[in-house]
C-alpha cells in the first residue's frame, strides 16, 4: 500500500512555478530518496505535504487521507524533521518531548516509556541542560526523536544531513536505517551519496517536476554500459593505447576512458597492455551512479 | 483540553524562564507602592519648593493630600504600565514565527485554534494578576494611609481600565495573526488605537468607544455616571469577542514557513 500519493500537485510563488504537476507516491515501509538541486522545491512539497502551505491545485493522500491546508488531521499519521528544527530553548529535551507527546494526547506510562526509548536511541539520555546550549548534531537528533515519539507511518526528513559534519551525518543516517522496520521515510537531500547509502527508491525533482522516480536496482541497470577507465605514468603511452585500442575517449594527457561494450573486453584492454609492456597506474571500472544520472538530467 | 493545559504550561514556563513573568511582576508592584509614596512624599517636595515658588509670587498655604491624590497618580501611572506591558508581550507570536518553533507543533497534529486560545489566556492571565497586583497594593497603603471611601466607584473605574487592557492585548493578538514581524503588529496595533482615540473626538460615537474606558478615572471624584460607560463596555466586549475570533480564523489559514 501507498502511504503518500501526491497527484497533480502545482505550486506557484507569483509567476515563479515552484512545482508543477507533481505526481508521485511512497509505499510502505521504504526510504524514499527525494532528491534535486537546491531551490527545486524539496521543502515546499513537504510543507504542501504537512499542510503548512497551500497548493495551488492537485490532491494529496496520506495513510488514503486528503490533505486539507491548515487543518492538520492527517500530520497524525507524519513525523516532522525539518532541516534545521527549532525547539523551545528553554526547555530540556526531557520537557520538550513531554509537551509533545501531551499536545497529541499520549497516555502517561506510554509516553514516560517512549521518551525513554527515544532518548536511547538518539544518544540524549543523560543530556539534562536547555537546548540553549545544544550543537547542531544534537538539535538533529533530538528533531528525530519528537519526530518519532507518535510511532507515525510517515516520517518526513528535510536534508537531515546537510548541515552536519561526517560524524554527525554517519549517526543520523545509522538511525534512519534503523527504524526503516517500523516507518516509511521520506528522505528529502542533495547529497547522493547519503541517498545512495540508504535510499531504496529515488525520485529526482528538477524544474518543479520528477524527472525519474526508480528503486537504485532499476537506476543502475539503465546504465549497462559501464566505463572503463586507465591512467597511465606517460602521456606517450596513453597516446600508443589509443592507437591500438579503438574505443577510447582522452579524458586528459594519461587518463583514458573507454566504453565496456562485452565483459570481456577489460581482458582485451589488459592483453593490449601487456603486448605492448604499457605500465598504468590505476585500472578502473566505473560503475553508473547516481551522480552521473543525475548530472545527465540536470545538464540537458 | 490536554493539549491546550500543556500548552497553557509551556506558555508559563515560558514567561517564567525568559525572566519576563519577574520583570513585569516588579515593575507592576513598584508602580503599585510608587502610587501612595509619590502622594506621600507631595507635602515635603512642596515644601522644598516653597521657597522658590514664592519669590514667583506664588504662596503656599496647605497642601491636602488624601487617597485620592494615591488613585489620581495610579491613573496618572497605570499608561506607561500597560505600554511596557505590551511591549514585553506582544511578540508572543511573531517570535515563534521568526524563530520556526511552531513548525513542530503544528505538524504534530495540534489544531492551530488551540495554539492561538492557549497563548490569548495565558497573556490574559498575566495581564490580570500584574493589573489587580498593582491595584491592590495601592489600595493597601491607601487604606493605611487615609481612607479609600473618599473615591467613588473605586472598584468600577479599575475594572473599565483593565478591560481596555484585555482589549488591547486581543488587538495584538489578531494583528500577530495577520502580520509575520513583532514590529509590524506594534505598528498597526498603535495605529488602530490612534484611530480610536481621534474617533473618541466625535461625541456622538465617543461612548461606545473602549479607549472611553481608559478615561474612568473621572468616576473617582463622582461627577460622572456609572450608566455613561455600559455601551463602552458592551461594545468593547463585543470587539474583544471579534478580535479573538477573527484572529482564529485568520491563523488557521495563515501560512507557516
Amino acid at each position: 500500500m501507498d502511504i503518500l500519493t501526491l497527484a497533480q500537485v502545482s505550486k506557484s510563488f507569483g509567476n515563479h512555478k515552484v512545482i508543477e504537476n507533481l505526481s508521485f507516491s511512497v509505499p510502505e515501509h521504504t526510504i524514499f530518496g527525494f532528491i534535486g538541486q537546491n531551490g527545486a522545491g524539496k521543502t515546499t512539497t513537504m510543507k504542501i505535504i504537512l499542510g503548512l502551505q497551500k497548493c495551488d491545485s492537485g490532491s494529496i493522500f496520506v495513510n488514503g487521507k486528503p490533505v486539507h491546508f491548515g487543518q492538520n488531521q492527517t500530520n497524525k499519521y507524519i513525523g516532522y524533521l525539518p532541516d534545521v528544527p527549532e525547539f523551545y530553548d528553554f526547555m530540556t529535551p526531557l520537557e520538550y518531548l513531554k509537551l509533545c507527546g501531551n499536545i497529541t494526547e499520549m497516555s502517561k506510562d506510554k509516553l514516560q516509556q517512549r521518551i525513554q526509548q527515544l532518548l536511547e536511541l538518539v544518544g540524549l539520555t543523560s543530556v539534562n541542560k536547555p537546548i540553549r546550549g545544544f550543537s547542531r548534531g544534537m538539535k538533529q537528533r533530538l528533531g528525530i526523536a519528537q519526530a518519532l515519539l507518535n510511532h507515525p507511518k510517515l516520517l518526513i526528513c528535510d536534508e537531515p544531513t546537510s548541515a552536519l559534519d561526517p560524524i554527525g551525518r554517519k549517526e543520523i543516517l545509522d538511525i534512519l536505517v534503523n527504524i526503516k522496520q517500523e516507518t516509511t521515510i521520506l528522505f528529502s537531500t542533495h547529497i547522493l551519496s547519503d541517498v545512495e547509502r540508504i535510499c531504496d527508491r529515488i525520485a529526482l525533482l528538477h524544474n518543479g517536476k520528477i524527472a525519474f522516480c526508480k528503486s537504485l536496482e532499476e537506476i543502475k541497470s539503465l546504465h549497462k554500459n559501464t566505463q572503463i577507465e586507465i591512467e597511465f605514468f606517460r602521456t606517450e603511452d596513453a597516446n600508443l593505447f589509443a592507437k591500438k585500442y579503438k574505443k577510447t575517449q582522452p579524458i586528459n594527457n594519461t587518463k583514458l576512458l573507454c566504453e565496456q561494450q562485452q565483459e570481456n573486453d577489460i581482458v582485451t584492454i589488459m592483453d593490449v597492455l601487456v603486448q605492448n609492456n604499457l605500465s598504468i597506474q590505476r585500472l578502473e571500472i566505473l560503475e553508473p551512479s547516481l551522480e552521473t544520472m543525475f548530472m545527465e538530467v540536470i545538464c540537458k | 483540553m490536554k493539549p491546550i493545559a500543556a500548552f497553557i504550561k509551556k506558555e508559563i514556563l515560558e514567561l517564567i524562564r525568559t525572566g519576563r513573568l519577574l520583570i513585569l511582576t516588579i515593575l507592576f508592584i513598584l508602580f503599585g507602592i510608587m502610587n501612595p509614596a509619590i502622594a506621600k512624599l507631595t507635602p515635603w517636595l512642596m515644601k522644598m519648593m516653597s521657597e522658590s515658588l514664592s519669590e514667583t509670587g506664588l504662596i503656599l498655604t496647605e497642601i491636602n493630600i488624601n487617597a485620592m491624590t494615591s488613585w489620581t497618580q495610579f491613573y496618572k501611572n497605570i499608561p506607561i504600565a500597560l505600554l511596557i506591558f505590551l511591549l514585553l508581550v506582544s511578540s508572543t507570536l511573531t517570535s515563534e514565527y521568526q524563530k520556526g518553533t511552531l513548525i513542530n507543533i503544528i505538524t504534530k497534529g495540534l489544531a492551530r485554534w488551540k495554539i492561538f486560545i492557549s497563548k490569548t489566556l495565558v497573556i490574559f492571565l498575566l495581564w490580570t494578576i500584574e493589573f489587580w497586583l498593582c491595584f491592590w497594593i495601592t489600595y493597601g497603603y491607601n487604606n493605611y494611609f487615609w481612607d479609600n471611601k473618599i473615591a467613588s466607584h473605586l472598584f468600577f473605574s479599575a475594572f473599565c481600565y483593565y478591560l481596555a487592557g484585555i482589549w488591547f492585548i486581543s488587538l495584538l493578538f489578531l494583528m500577530s495573526a495577520l502580520f509575520q514581524t513583532n514590529s509590524i503588529v506594534l505598528l498597526i496595533s498603535g495605529a488602530v488605537f490612534l484611530l480610536f482615540y481621534f474617533a473618541s473626538f466625535f461625541s456622538d460615537i465617543k461612548k461606545y468607544l473602549p479607549v472611553t474606558l481608559l478615561n474612568s478615572s473621572y468616576l473617582l471624584a463622582g461627577n460622572n455616571n456609572i450608566s455613561e460607560y455600559s455601551f463602552a463596555i458592551i461594545f468593547t466586549l463585543l470587539l474583544l469577542i471579534i478580535n479573538i475570533g477573527v484572529g482564529i480564523i485568520i491563523f488557521n489559514k495563515r501560512e507557516i514557513k
